[in-house]
């Protein structure tokens, strides 16, 4: 399940010094660290970003033509991207470490309006970001932070 | 004459006193609650057997790598980490029961040290705000745990 997507190997034993880059990695790329547990290798960050996208709102203008001004379907607006994050050793002596990331987001739709009633923003959504290149980036600048090779499956 | 009125009065106070009296009486009737039981909060033969359901216990000696295993195998399953707490040994993850993006299973796992060498783990799974009492459910999360704790052991 996208398992071999969201994971890297990396040869090394410091689980800590992985952790605290993946965190850079991850402010670098705008996310706001939400949780860090050193413990457990975990971390949850996230970022807020607008989510309007200029074929949404094609489609609401024709849907505003064809249904003769009566609807204006409600357009995505507002998203927050977040990202889990869990760090493991692989072998007894810890000498292998795996990376593991999931990125999602939530969307929030609004701004529509059937007849004459105005549609407040408020409908949520979520879904898996499963765009490999996202994954591929977020790997080659931990590795570049950690001096160290990434290895995949 | 004045008595006489006097008279008057209180028995017309008395026949004011009786009718808001009989109204009352009625009033409080129909808002009186049924008594307490008292085995409100008595654990019932439900939730033992939910309990044992949702429980293992496991030969570890690592608390940490139990976590960890827990993490993994939540992970494999799709669930996404909300929250995670070493010193009490939790865990809080959920997802989408996917395709449908509006069910939401969430988990909550607590990770116990019984003795030196074994430890109880207990999971906690509700189905949009449902409490998951099939067996089956646990059996399958255990089953990709125990999964887990075999590789992390190699």
């Amino acid at each position: 399940m996208h398992r071999a997507m969201q994971t890297r190997f990396f040869e090394t034993p410091n689980e800590k010094e992985l952790l605290s880059a993946s965190a850079a990695v991850l402010q670098d790329l705008g996310f706001q660290i939400e949780e860090s547990v050193r413990a457990v290798g975990f971390l949850r960050a996230t970022k807020e970003r607008s989510a309007r996208e200029y074929g949404q709102y094609l489609q609401q203008v024709l849907f505003l033509v064809l249904s003769l001004g009566n609807l204006r379907i409600p357009v995505d607006l507002h998203q927050k991207i977040a990202a889990g994050l869990i760090t493991r050793p692989l072998n007894r002596d810890a000498t292998r470490q795996e990376v593991r990331i999931v990125f999602y987001r939530v969307v929030w739709k609004g701004d529509g309006q059937a007849d004459r009633q105005y549609i407040p923003p408020g409908q949520q959504s979520m879904e898996m970001i499963r765009d490999p290149e996202i994954y591929q980036q977020f790997f080659a600048k931990l590795s570049k932070a950690v001096f160290l090779e990434a290895h995949t499956l | 004459m004045t008595e006489q009125r006097r008279g008057s009065m209180t028995a017309n106070t008395r026949c004011i006193w009786g009718g808001l009296l009989i109204v009352g009486s009625l009033l409080l009737s129909g808002c009186s609650t049924p008594p307490t039981p008292p085995d409100l909060l008595a654990p019932t033969d439900a939730q033992l057997k939910i309990r044992s359901i949702q429980t293992r216990t496991f030969d570890i000696k690592d608390r940490n790598v139990a976590m960890r295993a827990v993490i993994a195998s939540l992970q494999d399953l799709g669930f996404i980490i909300e929250r995670a707490n070493e010193p009490l040994g939790l865990v809080t993850a959920a997802r989408f029961a996917e395709p449908n993006y509006y069910d939401v299973i969430s988990v909550t796992v607590t990770v116990r040290q019984d003795t030196k060498d074994r430890l109880t783990i207990r999971a906690n799974a509700i189905y949009n705000n449902k409490p998951i009492d099939d067996p089956k459910v646990y059996q399958n999360f255990f089953a990709s745990l125990e999964r887990s704790l075999f590789l992390t052991k190699e």
